[in-house]
């Protein structure tokens, strides 16, 4: 340990000489591990902006009940609120239901200035228990009266199927991204070796010991994936900065998790996978090498 | 000290680089072994360096067995050696400084004894006004120089030279080998290697080992002392 410490300005001084010695290898292996990495992110952070979604979805939890003209809706919502797993119910009027719609619709909402009158029926909001939501939609429905059940199940259920098939990506990208990190990483240490082979005997005639030899290498593969890595943030940054952009301005209605905590968590995943891949892929060059 | 009985070394395509090699070299003498190109030499430095194993016989460098000694052994060993290779095996793109603490950097001596002793080196083999120059750009001769201090700057019991005179003109090696010699003490032993036996016949105070009837053939490779 005490070489090491005594050593580190060395260790580092050998880095830049291996990678000046094959700078344009290095450069594109660099590239090529950023581009892997930024694939890597926005799986995780498309991953985590459905999670989120669905979370939300989730949370806000409710169905539209529709009902006659011709009956009290006072009398519906009170046999509503006697169903188990309901957690609030809410009248909404017909100025309230357009004003909703318009929110929601944003300047597409001018299209209402066709019609003579207001085209929306009123209802009733009911927040429930989601896990519930089939025996309310039939208890509901069976209320005299009731026209129209209308819930988000559908929604849900197709986003957590995305959800499910983000997953299922996003696993299978780890696993491409690993092998074709490892790949690089190890080819790459490998490629140092080769050139560096004559320093390398020289050290060994000298009695200097395997780990003195080996560190620069395993610094240059953790270097160049920990950059790697580092790049495909900058990258992240970018597009994710765009995609947020133009879905606050078009579809303000879908919620996102904040900015800042999906770039934090994707740093802090795409840093550690590049240390350890960066790790394993020169422990795996120096290993080939050995032979 | 090293003790050579009986020793043979067959290379893997049945080349025989030594036949029954039998010698004692105490620590703290100055050896000279000679002998025409191809007469075992090198093949001699090469099992002295653990580079290659003994096929047959006993050989112990230092008070190791080379028979059976293992990485961890021979890495230790080899700190204790000063190797100057024919070809030098300096580190391309680096200085002269660098050259000769690289192979102290995983010695037990602190930065600043080894800045000290390389310092010291440096100047006593007369290169410390070229101390920052990377050594692609130095002469044969200063080249050699920056190998010899790199062997001799991390205090080896060992002093091992292959043909340090190679490629030099008479006063140039004998330059060589009057500092070689100089860094002969109680505890290091210093061997060198030469095919120029006139260098050495004046030579006093030292063991002279030479390599007998050295064509490429080794078929009648023997040693013998002659101090």
């Amino acid at each position: 340990m005490k070489v090491i410490v005594r050593n580190t300005g060395y260790f580092f001084r050998e880095i830049k000489t291996i990678v000046k010695l094959d700078l344009l290898s290095n450069i594109f292996s660099i590239i090529s591990l950023s581009f892997i990495f930024f694939l890597l992110s926005l799986i995780f952070s498309g991953g985590n902006i459905v999670e989120h979604m669905i979370t939300a979805i989730e949370d806000e939890a409710q169905i539209s009940v529709y009902y006659s003209d011709d009956i009290d809706v006072t009398i519906i919502g009170s046999q509503i609120k006697e169903i188990s797993g309901i957690r609030d119910i809410l009248y909404i009027d017909e100025t309230e239901a357009k004003a909703e719609m318009t929110e929601i619709m944003g300047e597409e909402s001018r299209i209402f200035e066709l019609f003579d009158h207001n085209p929306f029926d009123p209802y009733i909001k009911v927040k429930i228990e989601l896990d519930q939501v089939d025996t309310i939609v039939e208890e509901v429905s069976s209320i005299s009266g009731v026209e129209l059940v209308r819930d988000n199940k559908e929604i849900l259920d197709k986003l957590k199927d995305i959800s499910s098939l983000i997953s299922l990506l996003g696993l299978l990208i780890v696993i491409a991204v690993s092998v074709a990190t490892l790949i690089i990483t190890s080819h790459i240490i490998r490629q140092g070796i080769y050139l560096n082979k004559e320093q390398i005997n020289t050290l060994r005639l000298l009695g200097a010991p395997e780990y003195f030899i080996r560190l620069p290498f395993i610094l240059e593969g953790l270097l160049m994936t920990i950059l790697s890595g580092l790049m495909s943030n900058i990258m992240l940054f970018v597009v994710l900065k765009y995609i947020y952009s133009q879905t606050m301005s078009f579809l303000p209605f879908i919620t996102l998790p904040k900015f800042n905590g999906i770039m934090t968590l994707i740093i802090l995943i795409t840093l550690g996978l590049s240390f350890a891949l960066g790790l394993i892929g020169s422990l795996f060059g120096l290993k080939s090498t050995n032979k | 000290m090293i003790i050579a009985n009986k020793l043979y070394l067959k290379y893997p395509d049945g080349t025989l680089g030594l036949k029954d090699v039998n010698l004692v070299i105490p620590s703290g003498e100055v050896v000279y072994i000679t002998g025409p190109s191809g007469s075992g030499k090198t093949s001699f430095l090469k099992l002295l360096m653990g580079m290659e194993s003994p096929s047959d016989g006993y050989l112990t460098v230092l008070g190791k067995d080379m028979n059976n000694i293992n990485n961890r052994e021979l890495r230790r060993l080899r700190r204790s050696i000063g190797p100057i290779f024919q070809d030098f095996k300096l580190l391309d793109g680096r200085t002269v400084y660098e050259n000769v603490i690289i192979g102290m950097r995983f010695l037990d001596f602190s930065k600043s004894e080894i800045q000290n002793l390389a310092l010291a080196t440096i100047k006593r083999v007369g290169l410390d006004h070229k101390i920052n120059s990377i050594v692609d750009n130095l002469s044969y001769g200063e080249r050699q120089r920056v190998a010899i201090a790199r062997a001799v700057a991390r205090r080896p019991l060992l002093i091992i030279a292959d043909e340090p005179t190679g490629n030099l003109d008479k006063d140039n090696s004998l330059n060589i080998l009057d500092l070689l010699k100089s860094f002969k003490d109680n505890n290091t032993t210093v061997i060198i290697t030469t095919h120029a036996t006139h260098l050495i016949e004046d030579e006093q105070d030292c063991i002279k080992i030479n390599v007998l009837n050295g064509k490429m053939s080794t078929e009648e490779v023997s040693y013998e002392s002659n101090c």
